[in-house]
């Protein structure tokens, strides 16, 4: 559910992810966190997404979705 | 030995000497050479009893927001280090740090935070010049769970809280298109901040003396109805050389005092013409009086009662050059600055009076020198 507990799903490349001698961590699928919520471009809706669902809105099938803004506080210089 | 030959210049070779010329395509005599050594006979050794009967201060203007005043008698070298402290080391407080909850609206985080950065504030002048320092971070100092370190006080960091949503608003007359009227905080102001204080920030920043934006109507974003912005802000003490921010001044400039001199009366239909080659009030047009008239060599011969021109205020000249280009004005005028007058204009932001601004560069100019001079001593010991 929440981004923290995401993880970047490997492919089976050694090139890509690590190498043989450091195999890249293989992804397990956590049903409890494999929703994640996006954006509509379209209706601005929240649309709760599953892993391998196609990207689409469930309203009005809209198929440009957004990340949302992370809940947590962002610190910024003013300069 | 013979004794050295006691040279005393005229009055005209000072001012000759005190004048940058101005000709049409280039400028001379733009170097001082009132130091030693340079004159044979002369002796122009710096001195402060000199300097002290030279020196004059005239102001012109002295209002809140904007100052202006000359300064004659003085090295450029000296003004120049007065306008360039009150750009630079003055210190101010401003906005440093921006903590982002919330923000929905177009504008980005980082924009934002730039933005509010450059908003100037005012406060209480106890509070802001006597009882708030310097914040120092300092190094290995606990932080809480937002990476916040432990290290702000009340007497080095303000508080500022910023949380507006936009809202439809139900009142709304139908058809209406402005989206001010339409929504509830459509465009968030600079009026929008609070201040939250802290502590004993209480005391010094309350009612009259509170933080608030100097212009509260500065536009910081523009929203529409379901977007947010919700942050706080810490402001510190700065100065100019770390970010034009701190800046306590908009401008603080100077120019030297033009002179105009007139070698050859310019009289009749020519003497209108030259005052309109300058901006209104430099050059006023007067009567040739009949004394003039009679005195032989004058060029007023046989032209009493014409009108001469004359210069009244060269202070509102902006040197244009305009006479230089007519032929007839060639040779009749001679255009300078003078060069040991220095004419200030300092245009506070609003956190100080523009006047306390300038007296401040004299105090740090006086705090650098004791710095100095304690490593002069430091050196020859």
């Amino acid at each position: 559910m929440s981004r923290e507990s995401y993880q970047v799903p490997t492919g089976n490349s050694p090139t890509f992810g690590g190498s043989a001698a450091f195999p890249a961590r293989e992804f397990i699928p956590d049903s409890s966190a494999s929703t994640m919520f996006y954006i509509c471009g379209d209706c601005a809706v929240r649309v709760p997404l599953e892993k391998g669902a196609p990207i689409r809105c469930q309203k009005c099938g809209a198929r440009v979705l957004y990340k949302e803004r992370t809940k947590r506080m962002v610190q910024f210089e003013a300069r | 030995m013979s004794r050295r030959r006691v040279v005393i210049p005229s009055e005209e070779e000072l001012e000759r000497r005190n004048t940058v010329g101005i000709q049409a395509e280039h400028i001379s005599n733009v170097q001082a050479t009132d130091f030693p050594r340079h004159y044979p006979g002369e002796d122009n050794s710096w001195n402060i009893n000199k300097f002290r009967n030279g020196f004059r201060v005239q102001f012109h203007k002295n209002d809140p927001l904007e100052a202006s005043f000359s300064l004659i008698g003085i090295h450029a070298a000296v003004a120049n280090a007065f306008r360039r402290i009150m750009i630079a080391d003055i210190p101010t407080l401003a906005i440093e740090t921006v903590f982002i909850e919330n923000n929905t609206s177009v504008i980005q985080d980082e924009v934002l935070s730039h933005r509010l950065g450059l908003i100037p504030f005012k406060g209480g002048r106890e509070g802001l010049h006597s009882f708030l320092k310097w914040y120092k971070r300092k190094p290995n100092t606990a932080t809480d769970n937002l990476g916040v370190s432990d290290d702000h006080f009340d007497y080095n960091t303000v508080l500022l809280r910023l949380q507006v949503k936009c809202t439809h608003n139900e009142d709304a007359a139908e058809g209406e298109r402005d989206p001010r009227k339409l929504y509830h905080h459509a465009h968030v102001y600079a009026r929008d901040i609070e201040f939250v204080p802290v502590g004993r920030q209480a005391r010094y920043f309350s009612g009259a003396d509170a933080i608030v934006p100097v212009n509260p109507d500065i536009l910081i974003a523009k929203m529409r109805p379901e977007q947010e912005i919700d942050l706080s802000m810490h402001m510190y003490k700065g100065v100019g050389s770390d970010h034009a921010k701190f800046s306590p001044v908009a401008t603080a400039s100077y120019r030297l005092l033009p002179a105009i001199k007139i070698v050859e009366p310019i009289l009749g239909v020519d003497a209108e013409k030259f005052a309109k080659c300058f901006p209104k009030g430099v050059i006023g047009l007067r009567k040739v009086t009949r004394q003039e008239a009679a005195k032989q060599g004058s060029g007023y011969e046989g032209h009493e009662g014409e009108l001469k021109a004359v210069v009244e205020d060269p202070m509102k000249d902006t040197v244009s050059r305009e006479c230089l280009r007519h032929d007839e004005f060639n040779k009749k005028v001679k255009l300078g600055r003078k060069m040991d007058h220095f004419i200030f204009s300092v245009e506070s932001t609003g956190q100080w009076e523009s006047d306390a601004i300038f007296l401040e560069s004299v105090a740090h100019l006086k705090a650098k020198c004791k710095t100095f001079e304690q490593q002069v001593i430091n050196m020859v010991r």
